[in-house]
């Protein structure tokens, strides 16, 4: 088959997804006119719509090449390798070596799939993030929780998005640059505008959400400038810490819908403690287990 | 320390069932329960769910980490969205608080809709778990590859969790094994001082068994290329077949998630206030 244009590429993929939001948004207004609701109105989902097009053909063009997604006899074995580890090593933790009271632990395991994914790929993290989890889960005996199995998909996912990028320093100023526009424009909105209503919850976003998003941006940028001569561990801390957000922020946001918690609960009760552990975790470990792998990877020469 | 798994062999009627029809069966009994809120309602995955746990032959034992940590932490975060207000997303339409309390910053309130809410989401929460639970005790780990393959998954990724499941208990071996072997150089795993310390202290046993998994699995990756894996289709050795009872499961199972599907799109599924 022709190699298709990048810019190109997406246009389908982009398109059958309004179309499919779009049938969505229908079905959902149906219902809320049947519950006798009014405050379902498709004219206020729209920009979020248009948003979120525009967001996905971003993103089928920086990551839509298919050789990124491909999965070959390497990524078949690594993602297998990587689930399996990340999947004894969560059950190691769980059953003796840190324990704690809720199901959301202390886990060192994290870095697994986000260096995997990191190092690997994006299919490569997502499989070692979802099998791995739910592998460790059932060896304790906890469950299914399929939810969480995806957030930690993600996890893996995301930092393997970095090898589209020409370098790894590279890849860091992309993330700056993305989560400065973020930050840059949502606290001009939540600073200078009117109030703004979450869709999610119906509540009024607070003004610190702005504050949470420049601090975010600081430490990018500090990453990204101090480690200067390391731009492999810059890169890899960049996009470990947006994989464990994004993740966990997935996994808990989604919680809402599932389990029916309110925002409080999702972020006070899951948010926070799970991504505030693993980001620690990832931080900590990803470093050196990057240096031992280069270290390997030069004694063996593969 | 050995994975062992949480399946055996139990002469059970669910582990005579065909693995994708537990698997499909649990997907379109967990998606029922979302869409409802109408506790009444929610009582018949409930009683599906609780059908399926005694059928299965479970003990106590077996199941005593799930419903201890699982259930406590549901409890609590059950209790902690009925303290800090409405939960879901536009569940509850209307209320009528009859108490109001304040403990320092934080007011709480009470409404009948509140409570049946919070009734209705310990339910679902328990249906969607205890369906799965079953599964890792029922579904032999060895099926898993086939049984998403015949699921429609590729074979890549399928040969991917078959392999996944079949390290498990070789890296679990090689963890006691770098475990014992760090503790004889005077590692001591257990004496961690904070957080970071005990984070920092975990990387002796990390980074020794990934990277030697890593290296040992160029070997793999080498035998399965001189097997030419991916150049056409594979075949499985094992071969599901589904039975006169698969269908009838499957077929309970669609009903009522097709049943919970309209009623929630007519608009009747919603919290339901007495």
């Amino acid at each position: 088959m022709q190699q298709q244009n990048r810019w190109v590429r997406p246009l389908l993929f982009v398109l059958g997804i309004v179309v499919i939001s779009i049938i969505f948004m229908f079905i959902a207004n149906f219902i809320a006119q049947a519950r006798g609701a009014s405050t379902f109105d498709t004219t206020k989902w729209m920009p979020f719509l248009l948003v979120g097009a525009v967001i996905a053909y971003g993103l089928g063009v920086a990551f839509g090449d298919p050789a990124l997604w491909s999965v070959e006899t390497r990524q078949v074995v690594y993602a297998a390798v990587g689930a399996a580890l990340y999947g004894v090593f969560s059950w190691a933790t769980n059953i003796f070596l840190v324990p704690s009271v809720s199901l959301v632990t202390v886990r060192p395991a994290i870095v697994i799939p986000v260096f995997f994914g990191f190092v690997y790929g994006p299919s490569v993290g997502f499989l070692t993030g979802f099998v791995g989890n739910a592998l460790g889960d059932a060896l304790t005996g906890w469950g299914v929780f399929p939810v969480w199995d995806f957030g930690n998909g993600l996890i893996g996912l995301i930092p393997g998005l970095v090898l589209a990028f020409r370098n790894r320093t590279r890849a860091s100023d992309i993330a700056l640059g993305l989560v400065a526009v973020v930050a840059i424009l949502a606290s001009v909105w939540l600073l200078v505008g009117s109030d703004v209503v979450s869709p999610l919850s119906g509540a009024t976003v607070d003004k610190w959400v702005a504050l949470t998003l420049i601090g975010g941006l600081l430490i990018i940028a500090g990453l990204r400038y101090g480690l200067r001569n390391r731009p492999e561990i810059a890169s890899a801390q960049v996009w470990g810490g947006l994989a464990v957000f994004l993740g966990i922020g997935f996994a808990s946001m989604a919680d809402i819908w599932w389990n029916g918690y309110n925002f409080t609960t999702a972020f006070v009760g899951e948010f926070v403690p799970a991504a505030g552990t693993d980001l620690l975790n990832v931080a900590i470990l990803l470093p050196i287990l990057l240096t031992a792998w280069n270290a390997a990877q030069a004694r063996t020469g593969r | 320390m050995i994975a062992t798994w949480s399946y055996k062999e139990r002469d059970s009627f669910i582990q005579r069932l065909d693995p994708r029809t537990r698997l499909v069966g649990v997907v379109l009994l967990s998606l029922a329960a979302v869409f409802l809120w109408d506790v009444r309602l929610l009582l018949i995955p409930f009683v599906v769910a609780v059908c399926q746990l005694g059928l299965a032959k479970l003990t106590w034992r077996e199941l005593r980490r799930f419903w201890i940590f699982a259930g406590a932490l549901f409890f609590f975060l059950t209790a902690l969205t009925l303290l800090t207000g409405r939960g879901g997303v536009g569940v509850i339409t209307t209320e009528h608080v009859f108490w109001r309390g304040q403990f320092g910053p934080l007011v709480v309130e009470m409404s009948e809709a509140r409570l049946v809410f919070a009734l209705s989401q310990l339910v679902r929460i328990f249906t969607m778990a205890a369906l799965a639970v079953v599964l890792p005790f029922t579904i032999n780990p060895a099926v898993y590859g086939v049984a998403f393959r015949r699921l429609g998954l590729p074979d890549s990724i399928s040969f991917a969790l078959d392999l996944a499941v079949r390290f498990v208990p070789t890296l679990a071996r090689d963890f006691s094994l770098t475990l014992e072997a760090q503790r004889a150089r005077g590692y001591e795993l257990e004496r961690a001082g904070g957080i970071i310390k005990a984070i920092r202290h975990t990387a002796p046993l990390i980074i020794p068994i990934t990277i030697g998994a890593i290296l040992k699995s160029e070997d793999v990756i080498d035998a399965m290329n001189l097997h030419a894996f991916g150049s056409k289709q594979r075949t499985w050795s094992q071969e599901l077949r589904y039975q006169f009872r698969d269908y009838a499961v499957l077929a309970l199972c669609l009903v009522i998630f097709v049943g919970s599907l309209t009623i929630a799109i007519s608009g009747h599924g919603g919290l339901w206030v007495p």
